[in-house]
């Protein structure tokens, strides 16, 4: 099952300046997994030391925001698109 | 002669290069992300280390006079079962929006130094740690005899968290080697790796020996000068004996009340035999004594000299312990943390700014090209 995932800035030099990549997996991490194993470096940035996803990582799917810890068991559909980005910070 | 100068920022890597140290052109590369640390090898391979709160450490590579840089597929990593410093993490857990460091794990946040040496590259990280690459940066293996020795539990961390953030090699004894960790000490190696003991004694110390840097010359490379949280030593024998290497410098009262000269890089040119150091006005305030930025020089091995032709007299920032670096040539290099470079061609008689608001300056590397 394919989906389509937009990198965020500091994540697309290091892929030729693509913003938009395609992976499979029907959860978050799933898909996150898929693009670590076609893009090596992306898997440092996508997952910590003990295979979990990196705290600060959040998407967007459908206007519904996936914190890291709900990755594993939030379900996507063949088509989705899901935006990658961080915790923000302000002010 | 050629010269490069990286300089790491909290925003990006600041690449300066002047074909007569006197005009410089400057780019900017990898935008965004923090960048701690650089090294050349041999080979020509030129590295830099970043870090973000968001999306770990990684490591960039550039083989062609650093226009270009490629993300390595590898980083020094922990073991998933490695186990955490319970101080180290409670500084970073700041940045623990979701309580992860509660698990206990241990994880490389920030890589503060990369040195070359004997065919293999080594990184100093945080939380503190040593590891080698063999391959130009392709893998890392841990060193685990500094690793995973006893006791490392109950290390204490700097203001910036548990970082190994100085490596010192013998270029006549591939087996022995020091390294310096905020703030658990210096230590040093003779075999290799495989077992490490401390290098602290006669060193003013306050809940744990914080050292700021240390540098010498490879060549003759016993013979070490140390900036120390608590003041500034010399030793000749290798780090078994330290004596106060001071005269010459300002001394500030501490916030222990010891009276030191405070600061944080220590450099050595090996080819003027010279020393240098940048103090700040004692920790409590951490800037140049009356605005007055200074760079101090040794010739003798004994006593320091300031330097100032060219440098701010109403300058309020610091100096951190990786901004600073010699291109082994006379040219002398560094950076504050309010974002300006100061170059000197002369071994620092005199001081021109050759760039100037950049991000915060974290990391400083100087190469001949």
């Amino acid at each position: 099952m394919t989906v389509r995932v937009q990198l965020p800035p500091l994540l697309r030099n290091m892929m030729g300046g693509e913003r938009w990549l395609e992976a499979d997996g029907n959860s978050v991490a799933a898909v996150l997994s898929d693009l670590g194993r076609k893009h090596p470096p992306l898997a440092l940035h996508f997952f910590d030391e003990q295979g979990a996803v990196r705290h600060n990582i959040v998407c967007i799917h459908d206007g519904t925001l996936v914190r890291a810890h709900e990755a594993g068991v939030h379900q996507l559909h063949a088509g989705d698109e899901l935006i990658l980005t961080n915790a923000l910070a302000g002010g | 002669m050629g010269v490069a100068v990286i300089v790491g920022t909290a925003k990006g890597a600041a690449i300066l290069k002047s074909k007569d140290r006197k005009t410089w052109d400057m780019s900017f590369a990898l935008r965004g992300w923090p960048v701690t640390a650089s090294a050349r090898d041999d080979t020509g391979r030129t590295y830099i280390a970043v870090n973000s709160p968001n999306f770990g450490v990684a490591l960039f590579a550039s083989d062609d006079d650093l226009t270009t840089w490629k993300q390595l597929d590898a980083a020094p990593r922990y073991r998933p079962e490695d186990r955490g410093n319970p101080e180290h993490h409670r500084l970073v857990a700041k940045m623990d929006f979701e309580g992860k460091l509660k698990g206990g794990g241990r994880f490389v946040d920030q890589i503060w130094t990369l040195h070359p040496a004997h065919g293999a590259l080594y990184a100093g990280v945080s939380e503190a740690g040593l590891f080698v690459s063999r391959d130009r940066g392709e893998s890392w293996q841990p060193i685990d005899g500094f690793n995973e020795q006893p006791g490392r539990e109950s290390w204490a961390p700097g203001f910036g968290g548990l970082g190994l953030h100085t490596i010192l090699t013998d270029a006549k004894n591939p087996n022995r080697m020091w390294v310096g960790v905020s703030a658990a000490g210096f230590f040093r190696t003779d075999d290799g790796g495989r077992t490490w003991s401390r290098k602290d004694d006669n060193v003013h110390s306050f809940g744990g020996n914080c050292v700021h840097h240390v540098a010498h010359d490879p060549e003759n490379a016993s013979v070490l000068f140390r900036q120390e949280h608590f003041g500034v030593y010399r030793s000749d024998d290798g780090g078994d004996t330290w004596r106060v290497m001071e005269d010459g410098l300002p001394v500030a009262e501490m916030s222990d009340g010891h009276r030191c000269s405070f600061g944080f890089p220590m450099i050595h040119d090996r080819k003027a035999d010279a020393s240098f150091v940048v103090p700040l006005d004692g920790d409590n305030f951490r800037f140049p004594r009356g605005g007055q930025l200074a760079v101090y020089r040794s010739t003798d091995g004994s006593s320091w000299h300031p330097l100032t032709n060219g440098l701010p007299g109403n300058c309020f920032a610091g100096v951190l312990r990786g901004s600073m670096a010699g291109d082994q040539q006379g040219g002398i290099y560094f950076g504050t943390t309010a974002g300006a470079i100061y170059a000197s061609a002369d071994l620092g008689e005199s001081w021109t700014e050759i760039a100037s608001d950049l991000p915060r300056i974290m990391s400083v590397e100087a190469y001949v090209t």
